[in-house]
């Protein structure tokens, strides 16, 4: 619900409220104002009949339906002050009992005591509340119209400047060189919102290029001396005086070195893919892209015994960038010869929602979620660097696939699902 | 051959001038930007290595630079970005190969090697040792003549051995050579051994000398006599 029809929702609702108090309150203002101008006039006619009597006009010929005089004799100490009350009465032309007002007073005129009993028809209360009821529903009606017109017609003139801010914020990216830059409102909020939005993005603008600059430079130059020290075995080895023991030393040295270049650009390829900086979605032939890395791992699986069986949709085309397409698809099959069984076999199967690869091999010693955690090995002492799948998870993330690994009787499946709409 | 070695590391191209410089190599290093403009200036060489990554300068400016005046040089760029786009855009710029740090110095000299005689022989390109002749454009090899029938991999290891004469040359840098990271080092030994019986067989067989010395526990050298 949009922030203004909740807020005129709200006052509606706050309207009702006191318009009823208001209307409790009017009528019994209403109320009592009648009843003291019925009173008035009851006095006034009672006045002008005490008048008459003293003129000597004949009693029968003052009595009405509505007043009843009468001499009496004796007076009680409270019976000359004026009582008004309220009182149901036989209304005239109604023919029914309605609410009256009565005054109950005995006077003295020239020597003579008089009690009067009047009655006057007292406005109806239904009137007065159907009266006000209406006159507070059209209020009420009339202001919420008003209300909600105009609510509509300000909040996309008041709500501006909190919309660009919403369109900025959505269309902000991480690797845009510009900064965020707001237009000046005079909202108050909106104001420290936008500023707020700025010195945040600011801020993780420059975290990323920071560490982007970080990751890029301790992969680059970490290969350096890497390369050096390389060399150096590689003349190391030329030398004619080395004995034959000391061999086996260079070669493990040089081993450890190619792994320690290798990690150093798995963790930097793994970082640029995490900042998406392979966001180039041109569309792959991902059947394409599949043979080629078939065909390079065919003669590895033939060393190792490995039967391969592919079956390869044609046109499978994909938007995603071409490099890690060929990356994912490496770290997939590479994961399918190491893991696999002395004469084994790996299927290859693409269509064109999901690529599997299977291969028999030993159950897993971890759980087979966990495999896509980097540095999470089957084998912890094995050559893997432990970060083929991690990177395969990764590739998969940024392109919203799905990928996931099934181990079941004696079978290892890797699955990657194009569409992630379940 | 002479070779020009544009790399600021001096560790480096000290390493690379070491195992390089032979008889038939002239090897020189120019340690910046600046250095290698003034060397380019003055001397003509067949083949540069170029590290893209200077101290005072773009190697990709050098590359420019040898393009504009039309060089018959060879060109083989070094880099410690191992990324797909930087390896095209360097080829696209006219670099005729592109190696990516840490290379084994037996892989660039195979590399440097291929480039030169690309350029030195626009085509025509046979390598003859001995009784072995390979014929590198069409990717044929015959022994006295007799053609000798090599899978695509026996091809390479026999083309990188041969590049690569009198020199030891570890399981891990064939291995690396022909599969490139696609294998783990332990598998990786079982297959060079089994590709290096295999052309051992078919070499002797079709009637040459087996020329691959077994340096326990390190490697193989491709040794004359």
């Amino acid at each position: 619900m949009r922030l203004i029809t909740k807020a005129t929702l709200l006052f509606l609702f706050i309207s009702l409220l006191v318009f009823g108090i208001a209307g409790i309150i009017t009528y019994g203002t209403v109320m009592k104002t009648v009843a003291t101008e019925t009173d008035y006039s009851i006095a006034m006619n009672m006045w002008l009949l005490e008048n008459a009597i003293r003129e000597g006009k004949p009693l029968d010929a003052l009595q009405s339906d509505k007043t009843n005089i009468s001499r009496v004799d004796v007076v009680a100490p409270g019976d000359t002050s004026y009582s008004f009350s309220d009182t149901m009465a036989m209304h005239p032309y109604l023919k029914r009992l309605e609410p009256h007002r009565k005054l109950k007073i005995t006077r003295n005129i020239d020597g003579e005591y008089f009690r009067f009993v009047m009655f006057d028809n007292f406005m109806e209360r239904d009137d007065v509340s159907d009266g006000i009821i209406n006159l507070m529903t059209r209020l009420f009606l009339s202001l919420g119209l008003i209300l909600l017109l105009f609510s509509f017609l300000i909040s996309s003139w008041l709500f501006r400047p909190f919309q660009k801010t919403l369109q900025k914020i959505r269309t902000f990216n991480l690797k845009d060189s510009e900064k965020l830059n707001f237009a000046k409102t005079t909202t108050t909020e909106f104001e420290q919102l936008n500023d707020f939005i700025s010195q945040m993005t600011d801020k993780a603008r420059r975290d990323y290029i920071s560490l982007k600059e970080f990751s890029e430079n301790a992969a680059h130059e970490m290969q350096t001396p890497i390369a050096v020290a390389k060399g150096k075995l590689e003349l190391l080895i030329e030398n004619p005086h080395l004995k034959p023991d000391q061999l086996p030393f260079i070669q493990s040295a040089q081993a450890s070195l190619t792994k320690l270049s290798r990690l150093g650009q798995a963790l930097s390829l793994l970082t640029k893919i995490e900042n998406d900086e392979f966001t180039s979605r041109e569309t792959t032939d991902f059947s394409e892209v599949l043979r080629q890395s078939v065909s390079n791992f065919e003669d590895l699986c033939e060393l190792k015994g490995l039967s391969l069986e592919k079956s390869i949709s044609d046109n499978v085309m994909l938007p995603v960038n071409a490099s890690i397409a060929d990356i994912l698809v490496g770290n997939l099959l590479k994961n399918g010869v190491r893991y696999n069984l002395e004469n084994g076999w790996i299927k290859i199967r693409l269509d064109k929602d999901k690529l599997v690869v299977e291969n028999p091999g030993l159950p897993p010693t971890v759980p087979t979620d966990q495999l896509f955690e980097r540095f999470r090995k089957n084998n912890q002492s094995g050559q893997s660097l432990g970060l083929g799948l991690a990177i395969a998870k990764k590739i998969c993330e940024v392109n919203n696939w799905i990928i996931h690994y099934h181990f079941k009787e004696g079978v290892h499946q890797l699955i990657v699902k194009f569409d992630s709409t379940p | 051959m002479k070779l020009l070695v544009i790399e600021d590391e001096k560790a480096l191209a000290d390493n690379i001038k070491s195992y390089l410089s032979t008889n038939e190599v002239i090897c020189e290093i120019a340690h910046s930007y600046q250095e290698a403009i003034e060397k380019l200036n003055v001397f003509s060489y067949d083949v540069i290595l170029l590290d893209i990554m200077l101290p005072d300068g773009n190697g990709l400016d050098v590359l420019h630079l040898l393009k504009q005046e039309q060089s018959e040089a060879g060109i083989l760029i070094i880099s410690a970005k191992n990324s797909l786009d930087d390896r095209i855009f360097g080829l696209e710029l006219g670099a005729d190969d592109y190696l990516t740090k840490p290379f084994h110095l037996s892989e660039l000299n195979a590399r440097l090697k291929a480039i030169y005689r690309r350029r030195k022989f626009q085509g025509f390109t046979e390598i003859k040792f001995n009784e072995i002749n390979i014929d590198t454009n069409n990717h044929e090899v015959s022994i006295d003549g007799q053609p000798l029938e090599l899978t695509v991999k026996e091809y390479e290891l026999l083309l990188f051995f041969i590049s690569n004469k009198n020199r030891v040359l570890t399981k891990q840098t064939i291995a690396e050579h022909l599969w490139g990271d696609n294998v783990d080092f332990l598998d990786s030994f079982d297959f060079v051994y089994q590709h290096i019986k295999n052309l051992r067989k078919k070499i002797t067989a079709g009637g040459g000398q087996d020329y691959i010395k077994t340096i326990y526990g390190l490697g193989y050298k491709f040794h004359n006599g």
